[in-house]
């Protein structure tokens, strides 16, 4: 096997490159069916060395809990979606291993599978959300302006730098788990349930995470329980590590909603009222389904100022592949939504989509859907000016407008569109029953004026921990080269939370900066080595109760707007995008290169979702063919895009920006293909049966 | 898993004789459209294999006025690494759109056109061309247009047990030429498909005139295109019109996807001819 | 079957299976961890490797095919003088990667910087097509890709003029 063993920092290693003396491999054996009563679970015969571990094998507890739903390790009476772990084969040699795990039979008594979810039941129904303000219904009375349509967003597959999967191995008297993960606390925590342990009793070494996507929250705590069990049960290192083939198949997607908006406009043009059914798809268990709705509920407005709301919102349970976050938790659904109608209602007043914006963007102080009112003026009017200047918006789109209207044939030439989107992404915003609901972080200033900062959130970026280094360099005055970051190991570092949702930028930076604080108040007093905690407990959480939502929906939001301009290949009818401008106020800007080439990597990805990266997931399962024709879009086929760091106040903390461009883009993209083709959409990818008759004379 | 039986011919004499007397041996040049929808550890592979991909006299370019010959082992990154002249731009735009350019290294022209299952996506910018391949087995040699490995029905039909050693790729003007790929671009699924189209105008005349589609299927109407030449441009709209009509017409067993592409593609091909 | 190549300037020499890969070979037979098994379809440009000087994704390579000829992987190239132009030059540039998409990206600036020596962007951006990830800032590849071009004139303009 590759690799050696690693008992030190694990955090520079990739999870694939680490092996010990006398590992053995654990295969997964899958459900076959989406939904169904396991009968019995029988490999074939079993070489020595080899052994099949069942859910009754497990010394402990057979779940995981994770935001407040649990997820068996192993089903054991009952499957909720094909392919889910049923039983594990360990041994020495991993073919062998893959081939006992293919053989092995599972006999499952079939039943019809739950995969509607646009349409429930409330069996289905993991998690709800209604929120009213104002008097919708009257609102909509009296308007004689509305639009409505129903927006719908794919499933899609992470595509993070490197497989899930999991190592396992006892390390004198406790289980060392080595794993990539956004939430290494989780893993500990679920595998010392799994195994009947103590927390302390199992140690977290995350191993190099690249790029997550959002995807590696929870999951990789599965595997560790598997890889733990096999551990535990054996007595030897175990290991498992999905293929790429398997985690594309097997793991958690991005959710899928359906979001049904009506808006009515006011005879000013300004927005009296809006209604929204929202529905998100979360497949079997739905461990994120409660945060992803708020998400999504929170935003159903946009970035708007609506005196009448109506939200209803659910999370649907499938025998789907379970599914949740991706690029963030759920605002960007609502966005997509949002934008697009926004972009009808402009329309509708006989505005164009900025004048339409500005009449109706939150102010300061514009009541929020949980009714606090905003703190601080978002930047829209400087954004959107920036925006123009950069892209030529107005003028391009008047000139679109025009050149589809008088267009008799493809002799004019090729169609044009351009679409404009403005969002915002909530910092510091609330992650509901995760436990404990505080988040701590740790520095130490040694002797020779060195600081080391401890954190379970280190796994993130380097870029992230070169802010958090200079964060506490400048407060304390030592050269920046002179403060590190301690591997996130879990017996070393204290519990910060999931890397997630900017979290390392906003909140972690924030500690760091406050237990930096505590040090340079002690350290002239007191000798060193000192050592200081900051922790930061959630204020008020969000609650939802009868048609009501109290809290603050974030502690403050970064700000971004989007123009994208496309075409439609006269020859194919596929959008060809010709250019994408971002504008986002992100608050401190500490490094402008890292953060504009972020913004550009997190856009050319959203330009993925709008032109091909999208998952049917037919009959519950991701098929074969699907897994093969996904694909990144190269490098080549990406528009040239244009980012602009707008920084008015230099004093204010940084926010987080990793989601600004999944929140604008799409949505953007999306309008730029309506006004070419002059119609209106509702998903991506927009398909050549869809742009059909667009775009020729007949 | 068992382990292949593997060949390494060192000329081509050897390779047909090897060919002959194993007769389910599978020819292995660049391998990428064997492995590419593999994913397990191990490859699995024919249970003999001639390995072809360093045979000298397979990797032979020879350039002429007329036309270029191209070693069936020569790969796409070599092609595209030819002197422009050399490579016709229909065949150097299909090439660019095949996987990428690591990939390319491996995949070969013959591969390319041989491997059985679908057109691949050199097949219509060849066809296109009137390009000829050199087939060869024990008994001797025959050149071959490529069109030729389409059957009546469409489907691929390239004659088994036989080598591919060179594709003859004629050299000639064109006053215009559009190549478009569509479905999933890496992975060649249904919905994949490569269109090309090619003409030449003398004088105001249509003097020649080709259009191929082929993914699974391959989609060319000679007679159409035999129709078109001699006529005198611009075409009106009510002869493209109608031209248009028969190929949606023949194009009606497609995908839903691929039969409203290939009528746009269409459209757009035959608005040169509006010209 | 016993197959011979070069690897990393050294003769070797060993016993393989017909189906297995070379990714796997180089990985746990001669502890060559810099080369990631991933896909396993040739798409992610994690297996990189130099085939007789040309990229090649060892994932889709069975080990039979590289008899008789020169493998070289991202520990042998690390010793190359061109290596120190391209880790260099991305330094310079601050190109952040997720780490896992970095090897492939050295050696498809390798493979392309030996064909042309001032590649344009479009041609920088065509090769990176062979290593897609999400990490990627298409203009920070292409300034790094530019600064390691530099780096490279430098070192054989000095090397030249001795």
């Amino acid at each position: 096997m590759p690799g050696s063993g690693a008992h030190g920092a694990a955090i520079d290693i990739a999870l694939t490159d680490l092996g010990f003396e006398g590992m053995v491999h654990v295969t997964t054996v899958r459900a076959p069916v989406p939904r169904g009563r396991l009968r019995s679970v029988t490999p074939p015969r079993l070489p020595a060395g080899y052994r099949l571990i069942l859910p009754q094998d497990i010394p402990g507890r057979n779940r995981i809990v994770s935001f407040g739903t649990e997820v068996p390790i192993l089903a054991a009476d009952r499957v909720s979606y094909k392919g889910e772990p049923v039983a594990l084969i360990v041994g020495p040699d991993p073919l062998v291993a893959d081939e006992l795990a293919r053989t092995t039979v599972v006999d499952c008594e079939e039943e019809d599978a739950v995969l509607s979810w646009e349409s429930f039941s409330s069996e289905q129904v993991l998690a709800k959300r209604v929120v009213v303000v104002g008097d919708p219904d009257l609102a909509f009375s009296i308007s004689d302006r509305t639009v409505d349509g129903v927006y719908r967003s794919g499933a899609s597959e992470h595509l993070y730098s490197e497989p899930q999967g999991s190592i396992a191995s006892f390390d004198y008297d406790k289980l060392a788990i080595w794993c990539a993960t956004q939430w290494p606390y989780h893993v500990r925590d679920s595998v010392a349930l799994a195994l009947g342990c103590k927390d302390e009793e199992v140690v977290v070494r995350p191993t190099r995470l690249g790029v997550h996507m959002d995807g590696k929250l929870w999951y990789p705590s599965l595997l560790s329980c598997h890889a733990a069990i096999a551990a535990f049960l054996v007595r030897k290192p175990a290991r498992i590590f999905l293929t790429r083939e398997e985690d594309f198949r097997y793991t958690p997607k991005r959710a899928r909603s359906s979001i049904a908006l009506r808006a009515a406009l006011d005879n000013s043009g300004r927005l009296a009222a809006i209604d929204a059914r929202i529905a998100v798809n979360v497949g079997a268990y739905g461990p994120l389904a409660e945060e992803t709705l708020s998400q999504v509920c929170l935003a159903a407005a946009g970035a708007y100022a609506c005196p009448n709301l109506r939200v209803e919102g659910y999370a649907v349970a499938t025998n789907d592949v379970p599914m949740g976050a991706f690029g963030g938790l759920g605002a960007t659904h609502a966005f997509f939504a949002a934008e697009a109608t926004s972009a009808r209602l402009a329309q509708t007043a006989g505005l164009d989509p900025m004048a339409w914006k500005s009449l109706n963007v939150l102010k300061k102080g514009s009541p929020l859907i949980t009714g606090e009112g905003l703190k601080e003026e978002p930047p829209y009017e400087a954004i959107a000016e920036r925006l123009a200047a950069a892209s030529d918006f107005g003028r391009k789109y008047a000139c679109y407008e025009l050149v589809r209207k008088r267009r008799s044939g493809r002799a004019d030439g090729p169609l044009r569109g351009i679409g404009f989107a403005f969002a915002y992404q909530g910092a510091g915003a609330f992650l509901a029953g995760d436990s404990p609901n505080s988040y701590t972080v740790e520095v130490s200033l040694e002797k020779d004026l060195s600081l080391v900062i401890r954190t379970s959130a280190a796994a993130c970026r380097e870029s992230v921990r070169s802010i958090w280094k200079r964060t506490a360099a400048l407060l304390l005055d030592i050269p920046v080269e002179s403060v590190t970051v301690a591997p996130p190991d879990t017996d070393k570092a204290p519990n910060s939370g999931p890397v997630t949702l900017s979290r390392g930028l906003t909140v972690v930076n924030r500690l760091v900066e406050k237990a930096c604080e505590k040090i340079q108040k002690q350290r002239f007093r007191e000798p060193l080595p000192l050592t200081a905690r900051s922790i930061y407990r959630v204020p008020r959480p969000i609650k939802w109760s009868d048609g009501r939502v109290e809290g603050m929906p974030f502690d403050m939001a970064s700000w971004g707007g989007a123009v994208v301009e496309v075409e439609l290949d006269p020859w194919t009818l596929e959008p060809r995008p010709m250019g994408v401008w971002l504008c986002v106020d992100g608050g401190l800007i500490v490094s402008k290169d890292r953060a504009e080439a972020a913004l550009r990597a997190g856009a050319a990805d959203a330009m993925g979702l709008c032109l091909r990266e999208k998952l049917d997931i037919a009959s519950g399962q991701v098929s074969e063919d699907e897994y093969l024709s996904y694909c990144l879009l190269q490098p080549a086929q990406l528009p040239p895009i244009f980012v602009d760091l707008y920084e008015p106040d230099r004093h204010v903390k940084s926010k987080g920006i990793g989601e600004l461009p999944f929140d604008t883009v799409p949505a953007a993209f999306l309008q730029a293909v309506a006004q070419a083709a002059g119609a209106p959409f509702f998903s991506l990818p927009v398909g050549p049966e869809e742009l059909s008759g667009a775009g020729d004379e007949a | 898993m068992l382990a292949s039986e593997i060949y390494y011919p060192a000329n081509v004499a050897e390779l047909l004789d090897l060919m002959r007397r194993r007769p389910e041996a599978a020819l292995y040049a660049g391998g990428t459209e064997i492995l590419r929808t593999q994913s397990e550890p191990y490859a699995r592979l024919p249970r003999e294999v001639l390995c072809i991909a360093g045979l000298p006299e397979l990797r032979q370019v020879l350039l002429t006025e007329r036309f270029v010959e191209i070693g069936a082992a020569v790969t796409m990154a070599e092609m595209l690494e030819l002197r422009e002249s050399a490579v016709p731009e229909l065949l150097a735009l299909a090439i660019k759109g095949i996987g990428n350019p690591a990939v390319r290294s491996l995949a070969t022209v013959g591969g390319n056109l041989a491997s059985g299952g679908r057109f691949m996506d050199c097949w219509p910018a060849l066809a296109c061309l009137d390009a000829m391949a050199e087939i060869r087995d024990s008994q001797g040699m025959q050149w071959v247009n490529v069109n030729r490995f389409a059957a009546a029905d469409g489907s691929p039909d390239f004659p088994k047990g036989k080598l591919l050693a060179r594709v003859r790729v004629p050299l000639e003007r064109w006053d215009f030429g559009a190549l478009r790929k569509v479905g999933a671009k890496d992975y060649p699924s249904r919905q994949t498909a490569v269109f090309a189209v090619a003409a030449r105008v003398e004088k105001g005349i249509l003097t020649e005139f080709r259009m191929a589609f082929a993914g699974e299927v391959a989609l060319r109407l000679r007679e159409v295109e035999n129709r078109l030449v001699g006529r005198r441009l611009p075409l009106d709209l009510r002869q493209r019109t109608a031209i248009a009509e028969e190929y949606r017409a023949a194009a009606e067993g497609l995908p839903s996807r691929l039969r409203i592409q290939f009528g746009t593609l269409v459209d757009g091909a035959l608005e040169i001819l509006a010209r | 079957m016993t197959i011979s190549f070069i690897l990393n300037g050294e003769d070797v020499s060993l016993n393989a299976r017909s189906y297995e890969r070379l990714a796997d070979v180089l990985r746990q037979r001669f502890g060559l961890l810099g080369v990631k098994a991933d896909c396993r379809r040739g798409v992610c440009g994690k297996c990189l490797v130099l085939l007789d000087g040309r990229l090649a994704p060892s994932c889709i390579l069975p080990v039979f095919r590289v008899r008789g000829r020169e493998v070289i992987t991202i520990e042998g190239f690390a010793q190359t003088d061109e290596y120190q132009d391209i880790a260099g030059g991305f330094s310079d540039a601050h190109l952040e990667t997720c780490g896992f998409c970095e090897t492939g990206k050295i050696l498809v600036t390798a493979a392309l910087l030996e064909r042309r020596a001032r590649p344009a962007p479009a041609e920088i951006l065509d090769a990176m097509a062979s290593v897609p990830c999400r990490c990627t800032d298409p203009e920070a590849i292409i300034k790094a890709v530019q600064a390691a071009a530099d780096r490279r004139a430098r070192r054989l303009y000095h090397r030249a003029g001795q």
